[in-house]
């Protein structure tokens, strides 16, 4: 019997600061799984720095493809050399863009800017 | 000068000492299972897709075979459009409008539910191109040539002061480009896997989603097939057929013949259709390190208001890659869109860099230019 109460009140130790930080822990790990992150290397087509939106031209061989996505505050600009805005990025520059989906859409964590013929 | 043709001679020697490849057959040396891999890749390359598997809704064939087929592999009469907009110095592929291939059937399903026939034509485009159907042969070798070599051939300064200025393309993610008349796209893989989804509208696990209509959605019910419309499986079995695809053998030469080989080297042709490139590394024995007939550099060169039209990448309009001579023989259409029904007219087209060679061509004696044809007609 004292065996089997020492069983139940270890249990009850381990057991309750999982059952009382497990929702707040739960709540982080589905926004995290609902948040994918994607990453595309494109050519930017537009850019529009009051708005925030970014058009890169990402694809397949011959098969094309337009990849809308805003920046927010948070995003991190990142270039050879400097720290670029959105506003210094322009059509023709080629980027790697992490990004995640959000109920907004795609935004943009961080945006490398590349050098031509980076591999 | 003479080590080139030292290559080529000892390349044909060896090719000499084997069966002569037909066009349509496999790579010689490929293990067994490479070669089933051929066969089974064939089978799909072959089939015909229709809207349950996969066709449209907008399409340009059917079956990779359709304009692919003559033999297989080889080449047919389809012309395709595509556009673009050049507004310099920057392209734009007017991917929000369809571009740039547009696709010219549509499905019935999608002519019920929009009435069109034919992708509609990007109207920001600048310019519409005509396409015609490459030979796939020897594809997987000019896959593999290293990016170094063809950034040793480039020149875009004309240092040398020979009046050509080759220089590589650039894919839109940055890539060294080289398939594709402007020399766009960076690897066979993709090119593969891209025609599926440009030309037949087929996804893959590669391409996962279906091209807009003119840049507007895609109507519900249009499209039954579920993406992917094919598997990995088939997509790799596609790029190994493609890529296994053997150059055809050159024809031996009689004497007309080695006249216009030297001819071919005289008059400049050979700056940019370099005879002979050698592969690097691949797991496939057959494809690695191999010296071919390949007869390009890969790279663009300003071939003139002529024939100039749509930009693509940092193609500008007038920039094509050197176009592989491989397979001249079974040709019946030559330059990017076919408008040139001789071998005589497509060179008498070059213009821009190519126009040194070609007012040489065309001061040559007429036994010189025949021979000179007789030699491209052996290729």
């Amino acid at each position: 019997m004292q065996r089997h109460i020492r069983t139940a009140a270890l249990t009850v130790i381990l057991l309750v600061p999982f059952l009382t930080s497990a929702p707040a822990d739960w709540d982080a790990l589905n926004s995290a799984q609902a948040a994918t992150s994607y990453t595309y290397r494109g050519t930017i087509r537009a850019v529009n720095s009051r708005t925030g939106t970014l058009e890169l031209i990402t694809g397949v061989g011959m098969s094309l493809r337009l990849v809308r996505m805003t920046t927010a505050a948070t995003t991190r600009l990142v270039a050879t050399g400097a720290a670029p805005r959105v506003g210094d990025l322009k059509p023709g520059d080629v980027v790697r863009a992490e990004c995640r989906r959000t109920a907004a859409g795609l935004v943009a964590d961080r945006i490398e800017k590349l050098a031509a013929g980076t591999p | 000068m003479t080590r080139r043709w030292g290559a080529v001679a000892l390349l044909l020697l060896a090719v000499g000492c084997q069966k002569p490849v037909k066009p349509g057959d496999p790579l010689p040396g490929l293990s067994r299972a490479e070669r089933d891999r051929f066969d089974r890749g064939k089978v799909v390359f072959d089939s015909v897709f229709t809207p349950e598997t996969g066709l449209g809704p907008l399409f340009n064939a059917n079956g990779c075979g359709e304009c692919h087929e003559d033999p297989a592999g080889g080449r047919g009469d389809e012309v395709e459009v595509h556009a673009t907009a050049f507004r310099a110095p920057v392209c734009d592929p007017l991917v929000q409008e369809g571009g740039p291939v547009i696709q010219q059937h549509t499905t019935p399903a999608l002519k019920q539910a929009l009435g069109i026939d034919q992708e509609p034509f990007p109207p920001s485009a600048t310019a519409r191109a005509m396409r015609t159907s490459p030979v796939v042969f020897g594809r997987g070798l000019l896959d593999l040539v290293p990016d170094s070599v063809l950034l040793a051939y480039a020149d875009p300064d004309d240092r040398n002061h020979d009046g050509v200025k080759g220089r590589p393309n650039r894919f839109v993610d940055g890539r060294i480009g080289r398939f594709g008349r402007k020399a766009f796209v960076p690897t066979l893989r993709e090119f593969n896997a891209g025609a599926f989804a440009a030309e037949m509208s087929v996804t893959s696990p590669e391409q996962p989603t279906e091209e807009d209509i003119g840049g507007k959605p895609i109507p519900a019910g249009v499209d039954p097939a579920p993406d992917p419309e094919i598997t990995q499986e088939a997509l790799d079995l596609t790029d190994d057929f493609v890529r296994f695809l053997a150059p055809p053998s050159p024809l031996k030469l009689g004497k007309d013949g080695r006249r216009g080989r030297d001819v071919f080297s005289q008059i400049g042709c050979l700056t940019c259709h370099i005879p002979t490139l050698r592969t690097g590394d691949s797991p496939v024995p057959a494809l690695r390190n191999r010296p071919f007939a390949a007869y390009t550099d890969l790279l663009l060169h300003d071939m003139g208001a002529d024939l100039a039209d749509i930009c693509l990448g940092l193609a500008a309009p007038a920039d094509f890659r050197t176009e592989p001579l491989l397979d001249l023989r079974g040709a019946e259409h030559f330059l990017h869109d076919g408008r040139a029904t001789t071998l005589e007219q497509a060179i008498e087209l070059h213009g821009g860099e190519g126009s040194g060679a070609r007012d040489r061509f065309k001061a040559l004696p007429a036994a010189d230019r025949a021979a000179l044809i007789a030699f491209l007609k052996s290729l």
